[in-house]
């Protein structure tokens, strides 16, 4: 189901229960949303571990049913991989699950990824075949039918490409891990000759969109993509360019077979038709100086 | 045998092409439609409808035209075609009730050896259902186009003829009216014919698909449809009468409504649509190409811009506005202001809150960021470069249908998107505009 939304006019939610507030995206959200004069719960896993028994009840005591739910709480494949992370994950989902079938709150957002789709999809949209090729994005389809199986409350279901920042957490291949290269080796390695074309999104613009989604609490499926895809090699001449001293890009031998990832992001601009993506030399920048702080 | 009394049941834009057409050809005929208000037009000579050369064909062939909201005058006919439109829904599926109950009326009030002709838009199974004698029974495939209506009813390539029977010669008032057209007929089962109607469709759709997905990527790799296609067409097992414009997904609604049966029939017998449904994506997709043009070369960096938008109508020539690729980009363009003309639809149509209605193509560029031309209309390729430039506050043209001569609209200054051709930078100009 394409996103619509249920304000037609942006009103703050009351109270945001943020799940994996501590994590990259959470952070940036909650920012965004104490900016905004909303009133945030924030929740990270030391404040409750949604992978562990009990979980569904400590996490229901907590939901009133103006909140609107934000379920950013996942192990992702630089943290784990393989069955373990895939279940751990499965039951961090199942709990919150719980909670919802117990209490149903205003609004639930759910964080899913672009892994959902498999890499031979060609260009994306919220209408392509959702087919993982992988655990990782297998559990984030997962994740996704039991969160809307489980609850009454309007469900906005947003799936991801690749987001970059300063303060990114995780190190996946993308402009952080490509600029941390830079900054400490003076040197790029590419997978190949970075064939690889990506969409990289500025966690700027996701915190935007997540704020955007909660205010008009919208519901269905929305991609978080740019529309503008790039190769890894062209990314990586961007990012050394961003030093002053010369930065070396080096390719290895391939692999893998190339593959591409483009988006139709036609419907962000029907969503939040006044929303502007940050161009990626300008987000690109940003995190740049944001590291160097 | 005496030239046939031919009726038309159902007088919407299928209907009174036919009827006129029939007429022109030399036959009396009778229409018939059960609101008064069309046929008070229809006499007069003032169809609602625009379609070339209608109105000048109706006057000329006024003597030969009876119209009436009465069904028995049908009973005189010596064949009657149920001529109605069928609307379809949001899905693109047809609604046939109105059908059925026109067909229950004509039957009411059908002579004893007068033949049935149903010329709708029907599912395979839908003639062979209608409990009527079937040797008097038959439908007949439309190729109706908006905008060409007259001259595809005048002049058709051949009649597709779905009999109960075929391999029996048609009664002879119905033979005789066809065979007067000097085209081919073609008798076959009823089923046959009416998959043939989808089948034409569905080839016209593969055309257009082929040309949107390659217009997208000549956009993207520096090619030019424009360059390409007449060349496609020289190859014979494409053709020169190919469907090879490219377009903003498929309009109408017609052929969406036959792709539906398609993949409706497909899923209830257990057959492959999968390719009718890449169809239908890539008509989704393409749809919203002058939404995303909009973004890319004005809306991102300008929240304040105000958008021309020259054409409501689906397709030039026509007032119809179903499924029209304008009013959806209208629909999508909320916070904007627009400035807007169509020659035949009035701008009320679209829903927005900050529409101003232009006198004018020109007048809807004055003070404008970007136009668009979402319709075709010959009128507007009448419009200057040059006077466009002078007009505009903006430098972007956005042209889907290559109604302007793009270098000329760059000589001008002006930036020109159009379909199958990468995007074209305006030349500097070496003297100011005015705004």
């Amino acid at each position: 189901m394409m996103l619509d939304h249920l304000n037609e006019q942006p009103l703050n939610p009351t109270r945001v229960v943020l799940l994996g507030a501590g994590g990259f995206i959470g952070c940036a959200l909650g920012s965004v949303l104490e900016g905004a004069g909303v009133e945030v719960l924030p929740m990270g896993s030391a404040d409750l571990d949604l992978s562990t028994a009990g979980a569904a009840g400590r996490l229901a005591a907590i939901l009133q049913p103006h909140d609107a739910v934000v379920m950013l709480a996942a192990l992702t494949p630089d943290k784990m991989r393989g069955p373990e992370a895939f279940f751990a994950n499965l039951r961090m989902a199942e709990n919150l699950c719980g909670a919802l079938e117990r209490v149903t709150p205003a609004h639930v957002v759910y964080m899913s990824s672009d892994a959902v789709y498999p890499m031979d999809t060609g260009l994306i949209s919220e209408t392509s075949c959702a087919q993982p090729d992988d655990l990782y994005g297998t559990m984030h389809l997962t994740r996704e039918m039991l969160v809307r199986s489980a609850t009454e409350a309007p469900v906005a279901l947003l799936r991801s490409t690749l987001v970059y920042g300063a303060e990114d957490t995780h190190n996946s291949y993308g402009p952080n891990r490509l600029r941390r290269m830079a900054h400490k080796d003076g040197k790029i390695t590419l997978f190949g000759e970075g064939e690889e074309t990506r969409d990289h999104i500025l966690i700027d613009d996701v915190a935007t969109l997540l704020m955007r989604v909660l205010q008009h609490r919208s519901r269905g499926t929305l991609n978080l993509a740019t529309g503008r895809s790039i190769s890894y090699a062209e990314l990586a001449r961007k990012v050394a360019a961003l030093f002053q001293q010369p930065v070396e890009i080096v390719g290895t031998s391939r692999q893998n077979p190339i593959t591409h990832r483009h988006f139709d992001v036609t419907a962000i601009h029907k969503a939040f038709p006044t929303f502007r993506f940050t161009p990626l030399d300008e987000g690109l920048a940003t995190a740049h100086a944001g590291m160097l702080r | 045998m005496s030239r046939p009394l031919v009726g038309f049941a159902g007088m919407t834009h299928l209907g009174i092409n036919s009827a006129v057409a029939a007429a022109d050809w030399g036959f009396e005929t009778v229409c018939f439609d059960p609101d008064a208000g069309i046929v008070s037009e229809l006499e007069s000579g003032k169809p609602a409808m625009v379609e070339p050369g209608l109105p000048e064909l109706l006057r000329q062939n006024r003597e030969r035209m009876t119209f009436t909201t009465e069904p028995m005058e049908l009973s005189r006919c010596d064949v009657v075609y149920i001529s109605s439109d069928v609307p379809t829904d949001d899905q693109g599926e047809s609604e046939l009730s109105g059908i059925r109950a026109l067909v229950d009326t004509v039957t009411e009030a059908l002579g004893p050896h007068a033949v049935l002709v149903i010329l709708c838009q029907v599912p395979p199974g839908f003639t062979r259902a209608l409990a009527l004698p079937q040797e008097r029974l038959y439908y007949q495939v439309e190729t109706l186009i908006f905008g060409r209506a007259v001259e595809r009813a005048m002049h058709p390539e051949q009649f597709v003829v779905g009999c109960a029977a075929p391999e029996q010669a048609l009664p002879p008032a119905y033979g005789t009216f066809l065979s007067s057209f000097g085209c081919p007929v073609v008798p076959m089962g009823y089923e046959s014919a009416e998959l043939t109607k989808i089948g034409i469709n569905c080839c016209l759709v593969a055309s257009l698909t082929v040309a949107n997905t390659l217009a997208e990527l000549c956009e993207r790799v520096g090619a030019d449809w424009g360059e390409m296609a007449p060349a496609l067409k020289l190859d014979r097992r494409i053709g020169p009468h190919a469907y090879l414009a490219p377009g903003l997904g498929l309009g109408g609604g017609n052929l969406e409504r036959d792709l539906a049966t398609v993949c409706r029939l497909a899923d209830a017998h257990g057959s492959d649509a999968g390719v009718v449904r890449a169809w239908l994506n890539n008509s989704s997709h393409r749809r919203d190409w002058a939404l995303r043009a909009l973004h890319r070369g004005v809306l991102a960096e300008n929240p304040r811009a105000v958008i021309g938008v020259l054409g409501l109508a689906y397709k030039e020539n026509t007032r119809s506005t179903k499924n029209s690729p304008s009013l959806a980009l209208i629909a999508e363009l909320q916070p904007w202001r627009l400035r807007v003309h169509d020659p035949a639809v009035p701008a009320s149509v679209a829903v927005h809150p900050n529409a101003t209605e232009c006198a004018s193509p020109l007048e809807v560029a004055r003070g404008a960021d970007a136009l668009v031309i979402m319709t075709p209309w010959p009128a507007f390729r009448h419009l200057q470069a040059h006077d466009l430039a002078r007009s505009m506050t903006g430098r972007t043209v956005i042209d889907p249908y290559h109604v302007l001569n793009g270098s000329a609209v760059t000589a001008a200054g002006l930036d020109y998107f159009t379909l199958g051709a990468p995007p074209m930078q305006g030349r500097p100009q070496s003297y100011p505009y005015d705004a």
